[in-house]
Parts: C-alpha cells; structure tokens; sequence
C-alpha cells in the first residue's frame, strides 16, 4: 500500500501538483475559483472607480422614487438592481466575499478540528475514543441557533470584543458595525461544522488501522502523532476531500438561513445564500435577482468540487494504477 | 459486541440530561422570554404569569423541577401553546417529519448509491462526469430556491401537484424531491469517492487475484468498505432529516417538528425547546450508535472492544 | 434512477429559461382572474389567516391570527361591524349608558345558547369577565379590562383597607389632587338599586399592593399615607368587587374607572366573549380541546390539526343560525407569503389576512382590482428615537433626521403605505383628524408656524441640514454630495427586527439620510426576542423600528402609547403635561372636545419629535371574487356570519374602486336587522328625554 511515501519525501506534493495540472476539470476549477476569489477582493472596489455603484448605493434622485425599483440587466448594469435600485453586480460580489469567507473558515476548522479529532479517536480506540465520539454527539446535539442567539447577545451589539471590530473594519471599511455579526457567526458555524467531519474521519481510520502497513509503522517504533498524521490521514483523505468540498454549500446555506432568521448577516451587507432567498420570492417577476446571485454561487461550488475530485485524485498515487 | 451496545444505550440518558442542561443553560442566557410583546405588560400581569410558571423561584428549584420531571418523561405544557403538553406535540408532529425524511432519505440512497457506484467504476468516463455534474446541481441550488421552483413548474404551470399543504401522496412528491436534492448528491460523492478508495486496497486485489469475478468482487467486497463514508454520513443525516427541515416544511405548509422547533426556540418556548432537543439528541445518539454497529458488520477489520 | 436527478435538473432548468424568455409567470387562464377561479359548489371558505393560534381560550392569547379565529367561535356582548370595525349588537341586544358616561346597563336576548344547547345569561358573562381577570389565569390582555371598576386591583392581588368601623379608606383622602365627591342624597337608580350597584358608586377605595414587602416599601416611601392605614384591617380584593353586576338574567352592568368613551368598542375584542363555566372548570387548560371544547359563537370546532388546519362548522344552536351564511369556514395557519400565494393561485385557499402579497408582486396583482385589497389600517409605522443619549437629546438633531426623509417616496417604493407625519393613522379616524386640523391651525399661528412650512414636515432636506447646522453639525457638500463629518455617527444606530419589509425600510431610509444629511447611519438587525428587551430597556442608541396597532377604534389606542413615565414608547419620553391632557379628554362627554384635547396632547408630543412617524400601513391582501361580506377593515378582524360564498359570476364585483362603499344587499341588509335593537332603544331612550324636558 502507500506506504512508501515517506521514501519520495518532499516530491509527493511537487507530484501532486503536476498530476493536479494535467486534470482539465480540475484546472478550470482552480482557475475559476481564483478568479472569483480577485474578482470579490478587488472587484467592488473596481465598479466603485468606474461606475460609482457600491452594494449599498442606492440612486440618488431618490425623491423622484423612479429609480428606487428592480430594473433589468442593461449596459449600466450588467446584471440588473435588486428592489431598491441597487446594482447587483455589486452586490453579488460584495456577497461573494462574506460567502467565500463563511465557506473558507468553516471549512478551515471542519479540516483542522474534524479530521485531527476524528483521526485520534477512531486511532486510539477504547475509552478515548468512546469519550470524544460522546462529546461530539453532545454538541451535535445542542440547538445552534441558540448557540448563536446567545453568542451574539453576549458578544455582539455593545459587547463585540475590540479585536472583532478591527477586523470588520479592515474588512469593510469604517463604521460597519453589521459586520461584527458575521465574525461572530463565522464561530458559530465552525463550532458545528467539523462534527460530520470527525465522525467520516474516524470510520476511515477505524476500517484502516489494523492493516499491515500501520502495524508494520507499529512495529518500527514509529510514534503515535505520526502513524496518524503521516500513515493514516493521508491515506483517508479521498472522503476528506470530499466531504469537505461538501461542507462549503452546506455552510453556505447554513448561513442564509441564520440570514433569514435575523442572525446572521447585517442589512444593508448580503451574502449569495441571502441575495438568492430574497431573489427566488420575486423569481417570477424579476428572475435576474435570482439568476445571477444563484448561478454565480453554483458556478463557484461546482469549481470547487472539480478543483476536490482534482486534488483527491492527485494526491492518491494509486489511482492511475488503477 | 452485546455489552459494547449495552454501554452505549445506557450513556444515552445522561449524555441526554447532559445536552438538555446545555441548553436550558442557554436558554437562560438568551435575551427575551415567552410572554413578552411589544405593549409592556403591566407589573402585575408579568407577576402572575411568572408565578404561574414558578419563574420567580430561585433558579436551581426551577432546575431541579424541569430535570426531574425530564427524568419521569414529562416535559409539561408548552408555554406559548396554553395547555399543550410537549410530548403531545413531538408524538403529533414528529410522523409528519418522519415521513418525507425516511423517503427522501430512501430516494437519496437509491439514486445516490447507484450513481456513485457506477461513477466510481468508471472512472473519468462521460458518465462520471455528467453525473457528477448533475449531482453537483443538487448541492448548489439551495433547497429554498429548488423547492419554489418545482412548485413554479408543477404546481402554477402544469397544475399536475398540489404547490403546498399535506394530503395525499401527490402532496408528498415535490418536498420529497426538494428535500432529497442534496443528499442525493452527498451520497453520490461519498460513494464515489469510498469505492475509489477501496477498490485498490489489498483486500480486494487478493479478491481479484483469486479469480473471483468482478461482480463479486464489487458487490461483496468493494461495496462493503466503500460505503463506509456513507454509513458515517448517514447516522447525522438521518437524524437531522427524521427531525424536519425547517425550509421544506416552510415551502410546503408542512406541519413537521423542524419549523415547531425553530418557532420554539425563537418564541423561548422552554419546554417545548427541551423536549425537542431531548427526544432529537436522544435520536441523534441511537443513529450513531447504529452507525458503529454496522461499521462492524460491513466491515471485518473494524473491531469494538 | 438517476433520471430523478436529470429530472430535477431539467425542471429547474426549464423553470430559468422559460421565466427569462417569457418574465411573467403570473398570468394564467383567461387573465380576468389571479390563478383559478372557481367558485367552490358548498358554502364553504378557506382563509389563511397567519401562525398557529397559541390558544383557542378567548382570554389568554394576544394576537390577531387567534382573534379571527375566536371570533367565528365564541360571541360577545357585542361583535364587530364588518365594515366600520364599530360595536353592533350580539348577544347584548342594545345597551344605555349612564349620564356621566361610567356605566352601562347590557339587554341580553333570550334566545342565545352555547353549542351544547344551554342558555347564555348574564352570569355567563360575568363568570367569563371575571375569570379572565383571574391573576390565577395570569392572562395577557387582562389590562383591556382595567378600565373597569376595582380590575385591576383584583388583577394585581391588591388590597383595600378597611376602618375598623367596616367602612374602607377611599382614594380621595390620599390623593391631594382629588376633591372629596359631593353626596348626593339619592342613590343612582340608572339600571336600577342594588347593594352591589351601591358598592360601585360609592367613592374609589384606596387600594394597596397585596405583596406585605411591596406594601411596606410603598408606606416607607409616604410616612403620611403609612400613618392613615396603620392599624387598620387589609382586605384582599376579590372577583366580587370588580364592577361587574348580574342584574337579572337577561341585565348586566359595567362600571368603569373613569368614561371611556371608547368602551364599547373595547367589548368587541376576542378578550369580553363568552365561555361555559362548567366545561372550563371540568377540563381546565384542556378545555378548548375539539372534544371538550363548548363554544358560544356561529362556529363551532370540528377538528383541530395544530399547524395544519382547523375546521369550523355553522353551529345550528346559534342565536342567528338563519342569518349565517358558510356551512364550513377552513382556517389554515400559514406564515410564508410565497407558500399562501402559490395556494391561492392554485386555488386551493379563498382568502388571505393582511400584509400577505409580497412587495414584488403587488404591481402584478394589483390589476386583479376585485380580489386585490389595499386599504388604509389601524396601524402605523415609526421610528422610535432614544432622546436621553447624546446627540439624540438634541431636538433640532431629531427634527433634522425626521425631515429628511421623504415619506411619499417610502411610500410609492413600498407600493401599500400611506405617508404619516403625525402619530395617529391617516384616513381611519376622520371625525378625529376633522378636530385636529382645526386644533392644529390654531397652534401652528401660537407658535409662529406657517402652514407651508407644517405642509412641508413630511420632507423638508433644506430645512433638514439647516437644523443640524444650528446643532453643531454643519452639512457641506462636496464633489456633488453632501456630507457631515462632524456628526457622531457611532452613537447612532437603526435596530429592527427581522423581517423582509423592515429591512428594506431601514436600507431605504439609510439611503435618505445618506442622501440628503451626509450621514451613513449603522442598521443593526435582530431577532424578535432580542429586539423587545433590547427596545424596552432603552439599550440601543438613536433608532428603533416600531409599529403600533390599534387594540380598539379610537385614537386614544395610539396616543396612549406615551401615557404614564412607564410607557411603551420606547423614547424615554414622558410630560405630565401630556398625561393630563389625555386624562382631562377622557373625562369630557363631548366627542368633539374631547377629540380637540387628545389633539392637543398629539400636538405636544410632536412637537418634541421623540418618534418619526413614517407611514399607516394598508391591508394588502387578496380574496377571490366569489367571496362577499368579507371586508377590508381597519383591523383585519372579520365577522364570520357575514360572509358567504356567490356562485353566480354575473353577481361577482367587477371593477370596484372601493369595495368598502359598494353595497351589497345581503350583508348590508343583515347588518340593518342586528343594529335595528340598539337604533330602537336609543330612539326610545332620546324620546324618552324630550318627554321628561317637557
């Protein structure tokens, strides 16, 4: 088995790169998903040099009221305005960023937390894993929308700590204390999203640990850590992949829903899960609120998707044997 | 193996206890309560119905209470609902969840599994991709936009379904579907992504190399540890989908335990809130136990001891 | 298989493409009517009528969903005309009121039963009143019955204090504002003498928290009033003191605190309707259960499935059965707008409560003329404004904020409101706004007001900026905007709860102010349960969402909202000055003055811009055309008997402009039979006055 791959040392991820860029699928996802990550980063600021539209701008003739309404894509704007006249290639993409944050992060933690708790515990076995597994069905178990009630009742409004305000200020300029509340969900979704991670991992590493080349690790006095960091996890991380590439939408619409029920992203600031449940009540009226929020979110998740199946395939060796 | 389930039904109900003081704690915690509206109740309204509920006992009497009546399984009367007992309302609710999450769960598998299967095995083909792709769809159109525009075309254009309200098996198809979506596609990609996995291991090589055709091989060996990841997923999965989905429940009029436990968290329905938590915490516990009960049965290697 | 996948793709995709190439959806069939439109072939309504009803127990819930639905149970002493909202006879036949407006004598008709056959009397009504007094009940509304007589002591637990020579301590002699009442020598014979009625006349009793730690805190604080009760006897106060009296059978009399002209208006509410003592007592909280339940109304419960439906059915036992036209009235509890409205065009519900078409699609519906209803309520919309934090204090601040939105535009983007630049709804009180403008008028030139400049409140930037310059905050513009950089922005702050159209409120009046001060105001969103204590507490700074919806049909519902240094204004706001002119109008009998002075106290309160009044909102919501007698009102309560279902299309309306001036013989005529008692006893009791000043 693959066990041999300490032997290629530091090539396995110069390997893993090269095998990554012969997948076609797996490119263009990168690709894309780059392109979205400069498009969110530098975009708002780009339509804002050039047109003056921001995600909160609305019209200026405001008295008259005529351009406080839905109009549909024209040159001005590309994809439309939502209801109160505001262009929505703006939004989308100011959205994109709180979307692509929630998904990264929760992500991040998903990977870190879930796959090192769910490694160790299906590795160590007996009480250990017993105890752990517990805990997680116990969180699990908790209501997490009064998790996030209470943590932003505690931590929110008045009571943001000083290092979460500096952080929304750098990220949306000043005086945008509604995004407090998005830092502050970014840990509530982490809480719970590694939890399905930790018990994929540890059914992984339950069906590979009496194997041969873990025991034979075993038997030449390899410590612990490393039989599961270097022997195990790389050997079940096909379903990590996977599954965390799964987790991204999940979160996503996690947070849209939280949006929904008034916990989660602050107004006039929308996320794509947001900007697509306000956009499907009006689908049959003014279907590009929808349309462009929702495929731009789709497009996003699906490159993300080819860009896992990519790296999954590219850092298993064995698959082209196969 | 006996004793191994013995042990865990029993840490089922102070693990329960456990999640439940969690969230009564949390509760407690939560700005608002029950009773309070936008006109200020005058001071003597407040007090009689705090008295009436025993909220102006000193906490650790109201604690004492609710967990031993918790421990006789007696979760009381809701607050909001006057009069309502709250396992009334989990037994009356919980067949409604039940139902459209057991079928679309059951759709989920056998679209899923199949799908990935045969994805898996042919690898890189046009059909891996396509499906793949399609399944890809299920994951990012959020159900809350899915679900409206199945009702759009099935409901307010070819008038075939009802759009919303339970009744009936037609009633039943498109929040199935809609509920499905997603989990269609995680079970594809976990599928596809397990045999993948497995197909190269050792034992199946050994399988193969003893000349046992590649139909046995799939079926009895490959398929056994390659739904591993599928069987980890299916224990939360199922839960959750046993408990309701607010969206779908939402979208259809359903009148599932999802969307009663939200309104009773976001109404601070303390009883109904832990009644709920207890009997889906409860649940989600016997589904992961069932989970590692079958890791053992699919696959040899794993062992409890 | 995995065709089920492909097929939910195609459907989505079909879905996309077809709405982009066709961008209308909506219009179906022959295009005259919204979705299908048959008229169904029984008597038999489906509505929509908003969450599942807390409680079917008419005392205990709040809320307007559970109102409709205990009004088609359970009858009153008076209902709701269907139009109007004013009081018209139920089972009281036709009441009088006394001279000095605090007492009125109920006639009950012999013939009203509850659905189990036995007799409604007076002591129904006087078991259903006082029980949901009860502090046992611990109900809610109990404070709508507070204006009566010793309610809300009993409510409270309080205590009265008795001499030892049996006589009690009255109000008067604590109370320096109050005179002792002159005696008249004969006893008040109005609704004829009893001890009880002698009870009730007699002085207001002094009466004392029931709590001994309470009372004593109380007697510390006021050594004078300590010194007149020490030694003397506490008495609880009961059920038995509350002014209610049991005449005869078929006679009931209510004493109010104080007139209240508004009273029986009051009485129609879901709170004052009757319920069966011996199925309550039997069953207790259990009670509005289908099987146990025993109603008092024109329906009665067949089936109840908790966040389903709940099925009603014409009760044959009722008093008016003749005149109840649905065989079957469908409610189904059902919040999501897009869910009702898909139902609805599919033609599966008939009726939907208020606030219902989403804001998308109304310009789609609204040409639906005669099923789409769009009406002025009893109900407003402001922005409540933190006066005691800095720079709110300041009221050129406040002004300025208040004067630089444009209501009219709020109001054409939201497409259902009407602008509001006073506190009191437009277009539900006329009779009132007939005495403010004439009140108004004279203020305006007091205090040097042109009437350009007061017409210009509703949106006024020019003067906006110049008040805030006058404040410290002077507003420049620049490259073409304007802005304010010395404003304090981060002491200000928009909190709402979540909700589609709070929220594009709050962006919209963002942008306002953006506009025309220069000054980006945060919007901070929150749950329910989080917004009320967060409001009540004064713990926000600047803005709060608030609305207000009328509890009865009269102004005083609004006005009292700054009632009292406790009240629910959310502002911090309180002027005894206010209090009394609101104290002094409901003391005059006579309507026009007293609609003059509660002027004047809307007037002062105004002028203090501790709120920004943003608009009345409207009914918004839909019915099919073969749906009569079911009216648009200013509170979205319906009488149920008066709606019925018409099969003849040629009898449907056709492009009415206001349905609420379309008459319609059916109900117009059964509205002019149950008023006819009470028109004869006020034409018997006016006859009988000419008589005796002659």
């Amino acid at each position: 088995m693959s066990n041999n791959e300490t032997l290629k040392g530091t090539s396995l991820w110069k390997d893993a790169w090269k095998r990554l860029l012969k997948n076609k699928l797996a490119v263009f996802g990168l690709v894309v998903i780059v392109l979205m990550v400069i498009a969110v980063t530098i975009g708002p600021a780009i339509i804002r040099m050039t047109t003056g539209y921001t995600a909160d701008y609305v019209p200026t003739d405001i008295g008259e009221g005529e351009l406080v309404a839905s109009f549909p894509p024209s040159m001005a704007h590309p994809m439309g305005t939502d209801e109160l006249g505001r262009d929505m290639l703006a939004r989308v993409l100011q959205g994109g960023r709180i979307s692509l944050m929630v998904g990264i992060i929760s992500t991040l933690v998903s990977l870190i937390v879930g796959v090192s708790w769910g490694a160790i515990a299906g590795y160590m076995g007996g009480r250990v894993d017993n105890i752990m597994m517990r805990i997680v069905d116990i969180i699990y178990a908790i209501p997490y929308i009064l998790v996030v009630i209470v943590l932003l009742s505690v931590f929110g409004g008045p009571n943001t700590p000083e290092w979460i305000q500096w952080l929304s200020s750098k990220f949306g300029g000043a005086g945008n204390q509604g995004l407090n509340q998005i830092f502050l969900l970014f840990f509530a979704l982490g809480l719970v999203s590694w939890l399905t991670m930790a018990r994929v991992v540890r059914g992984q590493i339950l069906s590979l640990k009496n194997q041969e080349f873990v025991l034979a690790a075993k038997a030449t006095g390899v410590s612990t850590p490393a039989i599961i960091f270097r022997h195990l996890v790389p050997n079940a991380l096909g379903p990590v992949i996977v599954y965390a590439t799964l987790t991204v939408p999940s979160v996503m619409l996690t947070e849209a829903f939280l949006s929904f029920l008034g916990i989660g992203v602050q107004a006039p600031y929308a996320s794509w899960g947001s900007l697509a449940s306000d956009g499907i009540q009006n689908i049959a009226v003014f279907p590009w609120q929808l349309i462009f929020p929702g495929v731009t979110m789709a497009l996003t998740l699906f490159s993300l998707n080819f860009l896992g199946d990519g790296l999954r395939d590219a850092l298993d060796p064995q698959t082209r044997k196969f | 193996m006996l004793s191994f389930i013995l042990r865990r039904l029993l840490l089922i109900i102070p693990m329960a206890l456990l999640v439940v003081t969690v969230t009564w704690g949390l509760i407690r915690i939560a700005p608002g309560n029950f009773y309070i509206s936008e006109r200020a109740l005058p001071e003597a309204v407040e007090r009689n119905i705090r008295e009436k509920y025993g909220l102006d006992r000193p906490w650790y009497v109201q604690y004492g209470k609710m967990m031993w009546n918790i421990v006789r399984g007696d979760f009381g009367n809701s607050l909001k609902y006057r009069g309502q007992p709250v396992n009334e309302i989990i037994r009356r609710h919980f067949p409604y969840s039940a139902t459209i999450g057991i079928l679309a769960y059951l759709l989920a598998l056998l679209v899923g599994l199949t799908t990935g299967i045969i994805a898996a095995l042919k690898q890189n083909s046009p059909f891996d991709y396509g499906s793949m792709a399609v399944s890809m769809l299920g994951l990012s159109v959020p159900n809350f936009v899915l679900g409206p525009l199945l009702v759009l075309v099935f409901a307010l254009w070819l008038f075939w379904l009802p759009p919303a309200r339970w009744g009936g098996i037609s009633s039943l198809i498109l929040p199935v579907i809609t509920l499905s979506a997603i989990y269609i596609a995680y079970l594809a990609r976990l599928t596809r992504a397990g045999m993948l996995e497995v197909m190269r291991s050792d034992y199946i090589r050994t399988a193969r190399a003893k000349g046992l055709d590649e139909k046995t091989v799939l079926l009895k060996h490959g398929l056994r540890g390659g739904i591993i990841p599928v069987v980890s997923f299916t224990g939360p999965a199922l839960a959750s989908l046993l408990a309701g989905t607010v969206v779908v429940e939402k979208v259809f009029a359903i009148p599932g335990l999802g969307n009663i436990f939200i309104q009773s968290v976001l109404n601070r329905d303390e009883p109904l809130i832990l009644g709920i938590v207890a009997f889906l915490s409860i649940l989600v516990m016997v589904f992961n136990l069932l989970v590692d009960i079958s890791y053992g049965f699919l696959d040899p290697r794993i062992r409890y001891d | 298989m995995r065709s089920s996948g492909i097929k939910t793709f195609f459907a989505a995709w079909l879905c996309l493409t077809a709405v982009v190439f066709t961008n209308n959806c909506t219009t179906t069939g022959s295009g005259k009517y919204y979705g299908r439109t048959t008229a169904p072939a029984e008597d038999h309504l489906r509505y929509v009528s908003g969450s599942e009803p807390q409680s079917l127990d008419p005392a205990v819930p709040t809320g307007q969903p559970e109102a409709r639905v205990i009004m088609a149970l359970f009858d009153g002493l008076v209902e709701y005309h269907p139009k109007s909202m004013e009081a018209m006879p139920a089972i009281a036949e036709s009441w009088e009121a006394s001279e000095d407006g605090t007492e009125y004598i109920f006639h009950l008709r012999k013939n009203a039963t509850f659905s189990n056959g036995v007799p409604i009397t007076a002591k129904d009504f006087d078991y259903s009143f006082k029980r949901a007094l009860a502090p046992e009940l611990a109900a809610e509304n109990a404070y709508l019955a507070y204006y009566i007589k010793y309610a809300q002591p009993y409510n409270s637990g309080s205590v009265f204090v008795k001499r030892p020579d049996g006589s009690f301590i009255h109000q008067y002699e604590v109370d320096p504002d109050e005179k002792a009442p002159e005696q008249s020598a004969a006893p008040d014979t109005f609704g004829g003498d009893t001890p009880k009625h002698r009870q009730l006349d007699e002085p207001l009793r002094l009466t004392l928290p029931g709590g001994e730690k309470e009372r004593a805190e109380l007697l510390e604080k006021d050594p004078k009033l300590k010194a007149l009760v020490d030694g003397k006897e506490f008495v609880q106060v009961t059920a038995d003191d509350v002014g209610y009296e049991v005449i005869d059978d078929h006679t009931f009399r209510v004493k109010l605190l104080q007139p209240a002209p508004y009273f029986i208006g009051l009485l129609a509410h879901q709170y004052f309707r009757v319920v069966h003592k011996d199925t309550v007592e039997k069953y207790g909280e259990q009670w509005t259960r289908p099987e146990n339940i025993v109603t008092s109304g024109a329906f009665r419960l067949a089936a109840h499935r908790p966040y389903d439906e709940l099925n009603l059915v014409k009760d044959p036992t009722y008093w008016d059965a003749a005149n109840v036209h649905l065989e079957r009235l469908d409610i189904y509890p059902l919040e999501d707008q897009t869910t009702m409205q898909n139902l609805y065009k599919a033609g599966s519900v008939d009726a939907t409560y208020n606030h219902t078409v989403p804001a998308g699609w109304i310009d789609n519906i609204k040409q639906y003329k005669d099923e789409y209803l769009n009406l002025p309520e009893a109900a407003i919309q402001y922005y409540a404004i933190h006066i005691r934090k800095k720079p709110m204090d300041d009221i050129k601040v406040r002004r300025a904020f208040a004067l630089a939105i444009d209501r009219e535009a709020l109001a054409r983007f939201r497409k259902t409101l009407v602008p509001l630049a006073d506190f009191t709804p437009e277009g539900i009180f006329p009779r009132y706004e007939e005495a403010r403008t004439k009140v108004y008028s004279e203020f305006l030139k007091r205090d040097g007001i042109t009437p350009e400049e007061w017409e210009k409140r509703i949106f006024d930037p020019e003067r906006a900026r110049k008040l805030l310059e006058e404040a410290g905050y002077p507003v420049e513009q620049r490259g073409g905007v304007w802005v304010c950089p010395t404003f304090p922005v981060e002491g200000v702050n928009v909190v709402y709860n979540t909700s589609e159209s709070n929220k594009s409120v709050a962006e919209f009046l963002q942008a306002q102010w953006k506009q025309n001060l220069g000054i980006t105001v945060p919007l901070n969103n929150m749950e329910w349960q989080t917004f009320l204590p967060t409001t009540k507490a004064l713990d926000y700074s600047g803005f709060a969402r608030r609305g207000w919806v009328a509890d009865y049909m009269d102004p005083f519902t609004f006005l009292a909202l700054f009632y009292s240094e406790k009240n629910d204004s959310s502002t911090g706001w309180h002027d005894r000055r206010y209090d009394k002119l609101l104290d002094d109008a409901n003391r005059q009998h006579d309507a026009v003055r007293r609609y003059e002075m509660l002027a004047e106290a809307e007037y002062l309160m105004m002028r203090e811009q501790v709120v920004i009044p943003l608009a009345t909102n409207a009914t918004n919501w839909i019915k099919k055309p073969y749906v009569k007698g079911l009216y648009p009102n200013a509170g979205t309560v319906h009488a149920w008997k008066f709606v019925y279902i018409e099969r003849d299309p040629a009898k449907w309306d056709k492009d009415v402009e206001n349905i609420m001036e379309q008459t319609d013989q059916k109900v117009d005529e059964q509205i002019a039979r149950l008023m006819q008692t009470q028109v004869d006893r006020e034409n018997a009791s006016k006859a009988a006055t000419l008589a005796a000043a002659k």
